[in-house]
This record gives C-alpha cells, structure tokens and sequence, in this order.
C-alpha cells in the first residue's frame, strides 16, 4: 500500500488546521483502541504474571518465558504451526489453477464459479464437522477403501498422530481454493487479450501462455494471497478444534500456537503463561508481517508499471 | 488492429468446430469433477441427515440414498435445541457488526483518502499494524474486560462490540474513496457544503457497491465467528449457530444422523444469502488486492 499518490489539498481545507479528520476517525480510533491497542499491552503485562484469570495476576518476570522454553507441547504447537504455512504456496499453486480454467468462456461456468465458492461461505465448524464425519472410523472414507479392498481394517484417521495436521491442511485448503481462485479470476479479467494473442503467435503452447502471460500479469493478487492465506494459517484454530473435538488431538499431534493458547488461557486458566505464548505469536506474526509487507511493495511496485 | 492480431483471430478461426466442442467437453470434466469434490461434504451430510433408522450410513460399500428418507433428524435436533434463537442472535449480531462496521470504516476513510492533515500517516501505521495483529492475541485481556468492565459476558453485544472496527474495511474504503473525482468534492466546498454533508450526500451515494460489499463481507464473517463467540456465551438460548452447532457434538455423540441435521440447518440459510448477494462477493474481494 502506498501513500505516494496523497490526493492535493484542497485550498478550503488546507487553510488551517481543524478538528474534522479527527472527528471522522474517531470511533474508529476508540474502538481499535479499546480492543486491539490496550489488549496488546495488557498482553504484554499478563504475560509477566501469574494469572488465572479469577485472582488478581502476580508479578513474576520473565517465568513464564523461561517455562516455554522448556515446555515440548508448545515447542510442537511452533513446528505445527509452521508446518500449517505449507497450504499457501499448495493454496495459490491450485487456485491460481482453478481461476485459469474458470476464466474460460464456457456455458453455466458461473454455476461452477459459484460452488466452488460454498466451503468458503459455510462456516468453519459446519465444514469441520462434516470432515469428522468423512474421516470418522466408521465414515465414508474408509467405507470406500474398504469396499475397493484398499484396506481391510478400518483406519483410524483423525486418531492417528501423523494424520491429523495433514487433514486439517487438506481442509483448509479445499475450503480456501474457491475463495482465493476469486481474486485471482478477477485479475486474470484485467490482462489484455493482445497478449495471449501475441503469445500464440511466438507459438506459446497453452501451458506456456498462461506461464509466461497469466501468471506474471497475477503477482499482485499472487502477493496479497500469500500475505493473507499465511496469516490465515499462523492463526488456524476451528478447524483443529471440531477435527480432534476439541482436544487438540492425540498427544497434542493437532496442537497449534493458537490452539494452544486457548487450551491454556481457557481450558487450563493459566492465563499469564497463555500470554507469553501470545507474545510468541506476536513477536512470529510481526517478523512475518515484515518479510510480507516489503513482498507486498515490491508486488505492487511491479503491479504498477 | 495490427497484423498480429489479424494473423492471431484467423489462427483462432481455424480450430475446426469439432475439436473445440471436444476441448470444452474435457473442461467440463475437469469443472465438474472440482465440483463432486467441493459439494460432497456437503452433499453426504444432508444425506446422512435424511436417513432414518432402517438406512445404513457406516456400511462398506456406502449406502448413498435413503430407501426411506424422513425428517426425524430434524425434529430431533429441533426439539432438543434453541434452533430459533440460534438463527435470530446470529442475524442479530451479524446484522449489526456488518452495519456498523460500513458506517465506522466509511467515517475513517474518508479523511484518509481525501484530506492532507497533521498525523495522517501514523493513522495509517496504526492501522496498518492492528491489521497484521491477529485476533486471538487480544482474547485474554478482552475476556477479562466483557466481564470486569464492561458486564457484557453472555450477551450478544460482547460480540458486536469488539468487531465494529477492522483496519481491513477502512482500508478496502479509503481505496474505494480515492476514486471520487475531487474536482466533485472541490465543487460542493465552493457551494458552501460542510465536510460531513459532502461525506454522506456525494461521497457515500457514488462508492455504494463498495458499501454494500464490505457490509455482507462482514455481515459473512461475523455469521461464521466462532472462538470469540465460544469465550463469551454461555447460556444455551444466547448461543450463535456455530456456537450452538459445536455443542451439537456434545448433544449427541454418536449419533451422526442429528449431526448432520444440525449442520444442513446452520449452512442452509447462509448459503440462500450468498446466492443472493453473490456478486457483491466478487467486487469485494477484487477490490480488497489494489490496495
């Protein structure tokens, strides 16, 4: 985002200073004050404390960051949750897929458009659920590879330590490829058709049209995606929460950063030691936000030209 | 037109009839094999949902189709749960977050994309950083403030309240905003118009789709809520849906065929509302990359 392109003062405006931008951006100050700004540095406090939420927190330093050094739980809720990142590339790779072949002129193509768009619509817990039930021993899934003779037991999916990342991945980004292929259709809308034709006759095959034409006209939105679906993916929760009932699966094998945070400020009342694992997220979430944001200037200085 | 192009159409008129129905009919495999994958889920819970007791739903192979479909889910789930209150406190909620969300984020923006004022661009940096903070972070010291400060715990404003601002639809505005001629805004001044009336009688009326679109963006967002919701409610008849749909777990354990019945009624209502308004969803999320 820029601010480079600032509209020109208006001389009526710009006389002298007034109150009226302030009055506009009031509520919205308060409010982002009240519930981002003070919660932050409340945050900051609790973590320093023994807290349980019940009676007033105690001032102990820096135990609580020394705890989680040693803690494995959370050690593995890291590991999880950087694994989680994996779908962003898997995400863009398929939507920007899926946006390609949904920007073709064909008839009812928008009854496909607007399917693929149902997961994203539906709610976390009710897609959640109806995985649990796909995946369930005795659920669809298995009733199928048993019937094809694939397996012979049934398989404990969402029991199995190794399997309960890798399906909650696989859920997110089934539910994310309608939405994302979305933004990426809508840029896909904006390449001038000269330069697929022009492509055709450098005798680009279709694959090396959309390579070297599609693709490179798609890094902004490319860009912005991977900003959002991987801070979408440091943050999962709802999804681990209804795929392990909320247990956070078999020795934490589905357990993330936020995921664990809530087990330990809301299940367990250890709300000072939950701060400190928020303070980690935050300090995460920041360096990534950095690397995402020069990415994000540099996508769009290039979106410009 | 250049040459190019001309020599480019006669290339494209020359694909014979034949083998470009054939291409689309491939396309039309590869389209609705993506759909069978999207809508199953879906599609297996509602069949789930209207089997009755004589249907199988764990047999190896499958059985797809009830031999005798009934609703007895349904009034099963219904009978046991506040489904009704369920739907109005999520209207309710996601009605008045989308508002008041479209009437705090147009305020915002609208200084920022069209007046030159002292701090305007540590606004912007705040804004900016509240948008990377995520929110799961703020829940504790929140938690604590709907219970000591503001009393609000249990009741539906705890979940409007701390929504009402996003960083995300000030800026998704603002962009709108920038595309108001000022020439527009410079005429009114000259009229004698004040800043609010040239707010609310020139620039709202010409960004009204992106109104719309940031409104059912969140009106969507807060409809699906789920872990801040979760913290904050407590009595069953004071529940959202997916709140509601989470405890259904507990309700009936094993029992898929409610299960599947709850779901189909929570996702049945947002689904019509998208159908509706699913173009707005396009704009607004092709709006939100110009950033």
């Amino acid at each position: 985002m820029t601010t480079a392109t600032a509209p020109r003062p208006t001389r009526l405006t710009s006389r002298r200073p007034t109150a009226t931008p302030w009055l506009f951006l009031m509520p919205a100050l308060v409010l982002l004050g009240i519930f981002v700004v003070y919660p932050i540095g409340a945050v900051v406090y609790y973590s320093l404390t023994d807290y349980d939420i019940v009676r007033p927190p105690v001032f102990v330093g820096l135990k609580n960051f020394a705890a989680l050094l040693e803690d494995d739980t959370f050690r593995l809720a890291l590991v999880h949750s950087f694994v989680y990142l994996l779908v962003t590339p898997i995400l863009i790779a398929l939507s920007v897929a899926l946006a390609i072949v949904v920007n073709r002129k064909l008839r009812g193509i928008h009854i496909y458009r607007a399917l693929y768009f149902v997961p994203a619509v539906s709610g976390s817990i009710a897609i959640g659920l109806s995985w649990r039930w796909l995946f369930d021993r005795s659920g669809f899934i298995n009733s199928v590879l048993q019937s094809w003779g694939v397996i012979h037991e049934p398989i404990q999916w969402l029991a199995t330590p190794s399997l309960v990342l890798p399906i909650a991945m696989l859920l997110t980004i089934w539910a994310g490829i309608g939405y994302y292929s979305v933004i990426f259709l809508a840029g896909l809308q904006n390449v001038p058709e000269e330069l697929y034709d022009a492509a055709r006759i450098d005798g680009a095959s279709d694959f090396q049209k959309h390579w070297y034409v599609s693709i490179p006209a798609l890094r902004p939105q490319i860009v912005f995606v991977g900003v959002i679906s991987s801070l979408a993916a440091l943050k999962v929760f709802d999804e681990i929460y209804v795929l392990t009932n909320r247990t956070g699966g078999v020795l934490h094998s589905g357990t993330t950063m936020v995921f664990y945070l809530w087990q330990q400020a809301f299940e367990r009342s250890n709300a000072g030691y939950a701060s400190a694992i928020a303070i980690a997220l935050l300090v995460i979430t920041l360096g990534f936000s950095i690397v995402n944001v020069r990415a994000l200037e540099r996508g769009n200085a290039e979106g410009d030209r | 037109m250049t040459a190019d192009v001309v020599v480019a159409e006669r290339v494209r008129v020359g694909t014979t009839r034949r083998s470009r129905r054939l291409r689309d009919a491939g396309w039309y495999l590869v389209l609705t094999a993506m759909a069978v994958i999207t809508v199953f889920p879906f599609a297996w819970m509602f069949l789930t949902s209207i089997k009755g007791r004589t249907d199988q739903i764990t047999s190896v192979p499958p059985q797809f189709f009830p031999n005798a479909p009934t609703i007895e889910n349904y009034l099963k789930v219904w009978d046991t749960l506040p489904v009704v209150n369920y739907f109005l406190n999520s209207t309710t909620v996601a009605v008045a977050t989308g508002l008041l969300n479209v009437l705090v984020a147009a305020l915002a923006a609208y200084p920022l994309a069209k007046m030159r004022f002292k701090g305007r661009e540590a606004v912007f940096y705040v804004l900016l950083a509240t948008l990377i903070v995520p929110a799961q972070l703020t829940y504790i010291p929140s938690f604590i403030l709907a219970v000591n400060v503001f009393h609000y715990y249990d009741t539906l404003p705890a979940l409007i309240l701390p929504n009402i601002v996003s960083a995300f639809n000030i800026f998704l505005l603002r962009q709108a905003f920038r595309g108001v001629p000022n020439e527009l805004l410079d005429a009114a001044r000259v009229d004698g118009a004040g800043e609010w009336r040239i707010w609310w009688s020139i620039v709202l009326p010409i960004v009204r789709p992106s109104l719309a679109a940031v409104a059912i963006f969140t009106f969507v967002t807060s409809w699906n809520d789920f872990l801040w919701p979760s913290l904050m409610l407590h009595t069953p008849k004071g529940m959202t849906l997916p709140v509601g749909l989470a405890a259904l777990q507990g309700f009936f354990a094993s029992d898929f065929r409610s299960i599947a019945a709850g779901v189909t009624i929570t996702v049945v209502p947002i689904l019509l509302f998208f159908i509706v308004v699913q173009r707005y969803f396009v704009r607004g999320l092709a709006g939100a990359v110009k950033g």
